[in-house]
């Protein structure tokens, strides 16, 4: 390019055809050809919770909202999960400002391609730009964990809900369930017991709500509010986002209430099996009540609500 | 004692004493209870410079997955039965409830040498309890007994994660003891590295007025998901019921099957 002649910056690494990387001002050898990693201070993992699953309905993504710093909780309002373009969302994970840039970046060089080619560029696609785009900078303290979950329309791919996980150290996996984070074993095991192809929009919601919960119940760098963003194929819609703490209160309330009807149906004179078809009646109602609880109390942008 | 003194009786520690003189010459937990070991051994610098500070890094990691809570009918009692060495299954069907006696349960994580020697020894000290005592000894001394034996190695490189399960007079009790010499009473507990994985289900299906049948499957559940991602957490499902009158095993069910049918209409 033509700064890059004027200034006469020669490196011979960057082989990419459209040149990806030409404005940023990178010091002559930089990245480092052979870089001796810096030492970690501390060993780093990423803080928090974020998953995403594909389901008949579409994706659907779901991330906490605390930024922790070795401790402190630095933002208890970030946005964990990024939207790159009308049909693709990026849920993040490791350095907050890494991620913030490289997704960025990524949007960019997706709006090029799409103004280029004519048409957008596949999720398979975008993952494979990101992982390419991350690699120089391997063995560096670059830290990027991030899932693309994104819709594919074009008749060129196969067209349909897409879930691709890039790490910075390379990794590049598609999959139908992936969580990232410090939170992420609490998350896994309620999701593994729920998720199904055949799951409703609003038991995918619900489910993604509950998971992130109960990771940030437990773990310490997960926290605040819950974040969920569900992609379809007429782009991705976003729910408002809600604080954990209610939900905690709720359930808190939920258990009292029950306590109170189990000790009132012990003492009434019910055979032991009509009793046990009460308790299935009570848990019902209460699953169906969290469920329209969890779609009330917090509508979504579309007016999807049932009032 | 006074016939010790007039007999001139010297106890074996203090006659080494005399011998050695001051310094480390054994290791002490209860008075007529120690090991002996070379002069000069220091095991809490030894493994110092074991640790990652010191260049060599050998993590002691509790690689299991047992979990355990209270409800209104007793306490459930869930284990996994993988024993690895390092990436080596050594036993797939390894036991990691060690049974006190009819009304106590020790559960066992970390090394599975350190956890089955000193829980067999709470069991010969909650029996001679009952014979001095005449009387059944509670969880909370029980899981005591063990906090203290952990204190007394403290710092020596013990791995156990334990939790003491049993009914006494003030009902159903749980207690968490590590090798640290921590001791919690809780209503729910899992350890091992699988923990995580089976604390996300049997948070999300809790409920203290659960029927016994929910509660088995909650604990059956809890075990299938995490020895589904854990990689150090297999085999079976061990399944104890604490009741009041002592306990019952439930089920020994292979977690290959369970997840089967768990995920039934997944992917």
């Amino acid at each position: 390019m033509a700064l890059q002649d004027l200034c006469g910056f020669k490196d011979s690494r960057w082989n990419f055809p459209d040149s990806i990387l030409p404005f940023l001002s990178f010091p002559p050898g930089f990245p480092p050809s052979s870089s001796p990693s810096v030492p970690l201070p501390f060993p780093m993992s990423h803080g928090t919770t974020t998953l995403a699953f594909m389901f008949q309905g579409g994706v659907i993504a779901a991330a906490d909202t605390r930024s922790s710093c070795n401790g402190l909780v630095a933002c208890p309002a970030s946005q964990k999960i990024l939207p790159v373009h009308s049909h693709l969302v990026g849920t993040t994970s490791g350095t907050s400002a890494d991620c913030a840039l490289w997704k960025r970046i990524l949007a960019r060089e997706l709006r090029l391609y799409q103004l280029r080619h004519g048409r957008r560029l596949s999720t398979a696609g975008a993952a494979k730009l990101l992982a390419h785009m991350l690699h120089p900078f391997k063995g560096t303290e670059l830290c990027v964990a991030a899932t693309l979950c994104g819709w594919d329309g074009c008749e060129l791919v196969l067209s349909g809900p897409s879930l691709y996980y890039v790490c910075s150290d390379g990794t590049r996996l598609q999959g139908a369930l992936f969580s990232v984070g410090s939170g992420s074993p609490y998350a896994y095991s309620v999701l593994d017991g729920g998720v199904r192809w055949g799951l409703t929009v609003e038991e995918a919601i619900s489910l993604a709500r509950e998971a992130v919960y109960r990771a940030t119940h437990r773990d310490a760098y997960s926290g605040n509010c819950v974040d969920v963003y569900h992609i379809t194929s007429h782009g991705w819609t976003r729910r408002d986002r809600e604080e954990l703490r209610e939900e905690y209160y709720r359930e808190k309330e939920r258990e009292k209430v029950k306590a109170h009807r189990g000790c009132e149906g012990s003492s009434s004179p019910l055979g032991s099996a009509e009793a046990a078809g009460l308790d299935e009646d009570v848990r019902a109602l209460s699953i169906s009540l969290h469920m329209l609880e969890a779609l009330c109390l917090s509508g979504d942008k579309r007016g999807m609500i049932c009032q | 004692m006074a016939l010790f003194d007039v007999s001139g009786y010297k106890s074996h520690s203090e006659l080494r004493g005399q011998i050695l003189g001051t310094g480390v010459g054994h290791l002490i937990d209860r008075p007529n209870q120690q090991f002996s070991v070379p002069v000069g051994v220091d095991p809490s610098g030894f493994l110092k410079s074991c640790s990652r500070e010191g260049g060599v890094s050998i993590d002691l990691n509790h690689g299991t997955t047992t979990l355990a809570f209270t409800f209104r009918h007793g306490v459930i009692v869930a284990v996994d039965s993988r024993a690895s060495a390092g990436s080596y299954i050594a036993s797939k069907e390894a036991n990691k409830v060690i049974e006190i006696n009819p009304y106590l349960l020790g559960t066992m994580s970390g090394s599975a040498a350190d956890c089955q020697y000193w829980e067999r020894l709470l069991g010969k000290e909650c029996r001679l309890y009952k014979l001095r005592n005449k009387q059944r000894i509670s969880v909370s001394a029980a899981s005591k007994l063990l906090c203290n034996m952990m204190l007394g190695y403290r710092g020596m490189g013990l791995s156990m994660g334990s939790m003491i399960v049993g009914w006494d007079n003030k009902g159903p009790g749980l207690y968490y003891v590590d090798d640290n010499a921590t001791r919690l009473s809780g209503r729910m507990f899992s350890t091992g590295c699988g923990s995580s994985y089976a604390y996300g289900v049997i948070d999300s299906g809790y409920r203290e007025d659960m029927t016994v049948e929910e509660a088995y499957e909650l604990g059956r559940r809890g075990i299938t998901h995490a020895t589904h991602r854990d990689a150090y957490s297999g085999g079976v499902v061990n399944l104890y019921h604490m009741q009041e009158d002592g306990w019952i095993k439930v089920c020994k069910e292979d977690v290959s099957e369970l997840i089967h049918r768990y995920r039934k209409g997944m992917f």
